[in-house]
C-alpha cells in the first residue's frame, strides 16, 4: 500500500514505546519544544476520548476542529464510500493536525481499527493556550507550521514526479 | 414489533425525563436564579482572570486576586449605595403617601384631559396608577434585598459559586464535554466555542456599556440636581440594555421625576439635554469600543425577552431577560449551522 503524505505520520519515531501521557505527548513532533510543565499545562486541556472497534472518530466531508493523538489502540485513514485505506496509525501517531489552523471539510474519514484511547487537541484549545500561555502557544505553532510546510514540500514532491510520469505515458501514447 | 415498542418506550420516557426537568426548574427557580447570577459574574470576570493567569499568575491565585476585589467593590457597594438608594426609595414611597406629589399628578391629569379631547370622559386615575407602581416597585426592591435569611443565602451563595465557577470553571466544562458520545463530541465542542465566542463579547459589552451609561447618568443628575439621582441613574444604565426604548424610558422617568418635584421648564430642558448628550457619548464613543457586534439582537426580540422576562420573574427577570435571549438565539443559530455542515441525518 503506498501511504499518503498528507495522512500518513512522516514524523514517527521508531524508538518510543513509553507508557504514560507525558511522554506520549513528549513524542509528538508538534510538543517536541515543550518543557515537562508545559506539557503539563497542556495536558490538563487536552480530551481523552476512548474508542470501539470500527467507531467512526469523523467522517470525511465535516467541519474539522482540531487533531486525535493516539494513545493506545489503532486508527484507519480511509477515503470515499469504498474506505480505501490512506494510512493505518497507531500509538504516538496523530492525524487531523491541519484542522487546528483550518476549519475546512475533512478530506478523509478516521476510523478505530481497534479499541482506542485517543487525546483531541481543538482549535478552541490552541486558542486558549495562545492566549492565557502565549509562549507555550507560540512553540506548538510554530511546529505546527513547520510541519504543515514539511507535508506541503512532500506533496508537492510527488506531485512533480507524478506529472513526471504523466508526461512520458503521453509522450509514449504519440 | 420489538423495534417500535422500544422506540415508544424512549420517548414516553424522554417525555417524562423533560417534564421532570421542567418541574424542578420551576421548583427551584429561586435558587437557580441565584445560580445564574453567579454564573453570569464569572463568565463577566473570566477575562480578567485570565489575563491574570497570562501573566504569570496561578489560576487559584488569579481567581483569588478578582475575588477580593469584586469582595472590595461589594463592600462598598452594599456600605455606600445600598443605604442611599433605600433612603431614596423610602422618600418616594413617602412623599406619594403624604400627598405631596398627589397635586401635582392631579394637575398633570387634569391638563391632559383639557389638550386631548378623547381622554375628556375617560377617567384616567393616574395617581392610583403611579401609587401602585411605587410600591410594586419598592416592593419588589425590598423583596430582592430584603428578608435577612434569602440576603444571606444570596450574600454568601453568590461569591461561592462565582468564586468556583472562575477558579475550575475550564474543568467542570471539560467535564461535562467528556460525557458527550464521540459521535457528537466535535460538534458540540464546536457549537460551544462558538457561542462562547458571541455571547461572551454580548454580555461583557452589555455589562460594560450599562455600568458606563448607569455611571454618566448619575453624575449628569447630580450635577443638575434631581431627586432620586442615584435610582433614576442606576435604571437608565439599566434600561440601556435595551434598543430605542429603554434610553427613552430613562430620560423620561427623569423629567418626569423633575416635573413631579416642582422643578423648572428650564431644568427640565437641562435634562432631557443631558441624556441627549450622553446617549450620543453611547452611540459614537463607547458602543462601538465595548459591545461586540457579534450578536444582531433585533430591538424587537429584545423587548419581547424583557416583558416575557418582566411578565415571570419580575425586576429581575427583566434584566436577566437580555442575556438569555442572546444565548438562546445564539445557541440556536449555531445548532442549525452545525446540524446542516455535520449532515447528522446521513449517518
Amino acid at each position: 500500500m503506498r501511504e499518503d503524505s498528507l495522512w500518513t505520520n512522516i514524523f514517527r519515531k521508531q524508538s518510543a514505546e513509553k507508557t504514560d501521557t507525558l511522554n506520549v505527548l513528549k513524542n509528538i513532533p508538534l510538543f517536541q519544544d515543550l518543557s515537562r510543565k508545559e506539557l503539563r499545562q497542556l495536558e490538563r486541556i487536552l480530551h481523552q476520548r476512548t474508542y470501539k472497534q470500527n467507531e467512526v472518530i469523523f467522517n470525511e466531508g465535516q467541519p474539522g476542529v482540531g487533531m486525535y493523538i493516539i494513545d493506545s489502540g489503532e486508527v484507519r485513514i480511509t477515503l470515499g464510500p469504498e474506505q480505501k485505506v490512506l494510512a493505518v496509525l497507531s500509538k504516538g501517531d496523530f492525524f487531523g493536525e491541519m484542522a487546528l489552523l483550518l476549519e475546512a471539510p475533512r478530506t478523509a474519514s478516521a476510523i478505530a481499527g481497534k479499541p482506542s484511547k485517543l487525546y483531541g487537541f481543538f482549535q478552541p484549545d490552541l486558542f486558549s493556550i495562545l492566549e492565557t500561555f502565549p509562549r507555550t502557544g507560540n512553540k506548538i505553532l510554530l511546529r505546527l507550521s513547520q510541519m504543515i510546510a514539511e507535508r506541503l514540500r512532500r506533496s508537492n514532491l510527488e506531485n512533480q514526479e507524478l506529472r513526471k510520469k504523466l508526461d512520458s505515458l503521453s509522450k509514449k501514447e504519440r | 414489533m420489538d423495534v417500535t415498542v422500544n422506540r415508544f418506550l424512549k420517548i414516553v420516557l424522554a417525555v417524562l425525563f423533560l417534564a421532570a426537568l421542567v418541574w424542578l426548574t420551576i421548583k427551584l427557580s429561586n435558587i437557580l436564579t441565584i445560580f445564574i447570577i453567579g454564573a453570569l459574574l464569572a463568565y463577566i470576570l473570566d477575562p480578567i482572570t485570565s489575563f491574570l493567569e497570562y501573566k504569570g499568575m496561578t489560576r487559584m491565585q488569579a481567581t483569588s486576586v478578582v475575588f477580593l476585589l469584586l469582595a472590595f467593590s461589594l463592600f462598598l457597594f452594599i456600605y455606600f449605595i445600598v443605604p442611599l438608594v433605600v433612603d431614596q426609595v423610602k422618600v418616594i414611597q413617602h412623599s406619594f403617601s403624604s400627598g405631596q406629589s398627589t397635586a401635582t399628578i392631579n394637575r398633570l391629569e387634569q391638563s391632559l384631559k383639557e389638550s386631548i379631547p378623547m381622554l375628556k370622559n375617560v377617567n384616567l386615575n393616574i395617581t392610583a396608577k403611579i401609587h401602585e407602581a411605587v410600591n410594586h416597585f419598592s416592593n419588589s426592591l425590598f423583596s430582592l434585598v430584603g428578608s435577612l435569611i434569602s440576603l444571606i443565602t444570596t450574600l454568601v451563595v453568590i461569591p461561592f459559586v462565582v468564586f468556583f465557577l472562575l477558579k475550575d470553571g475550564r474543568k467542570i466544562k471539560k467535564g461535562m464535554v467528556s460525557i458527550i458520545p464521540n459521535r457528537y463530541f466535535e460538534m458540540t465542542l464546536n457549537l460551544l466555542y462558538k457561542t462562547d465566542q458571541q455571547i461572551g463579547g454580548y454580555l461583557r459589552g452589555q455589562f460594560f456599556d450599562a455600568a458606563i451609561i448607569g455611571f454618566l447618568s448619575v453624575i449628569a443628575l447630580w450635577i443638575l440636581h434631581v431627586p432620586y439621582f442615584l435610582l433614576i441613574g442606576t435604571f437608565a444604565g439599566l434600561a440601556n440594555m435595551v434598543p430605542f426604548v429603554g434610553p427613552l424610558t430613562g430620560a423620561i422617568v427623569a423629567i418626569l421625576v423633575v416635573f413631579l418635584s416642582n422643578g423648572t421648564v428650564n431644568q427640565m430642558i437641562m435634562v432631557a439635554a443631558a441624556f441627549g448628550i450622553i446617549q450620543l457619548l453611547d452611540n459614537v464613543l463607547v458602543q462601538p469600543l465595548v459591545v461586540a457586534g457579534s450578536v444582531q439582537m433585533h430591538p424587537l426580540i429584545v423587548l419581547f425577552a424583557v416583558i416575557i422576562g418582566g411578565q415571570f420573574w419580575g425586576i429581575l427577570g427583566m434584566f436577566l431577560a437580555v442575556p438569555a435571549a442572546a444565548v438562546v438565539k445564539v445557541l440556536l443559530v449555531e445548532l442549525y449551522r452545525m446540524y446542516q455542515s455535520f449532515n447528522l441525518t446521513s449517518q
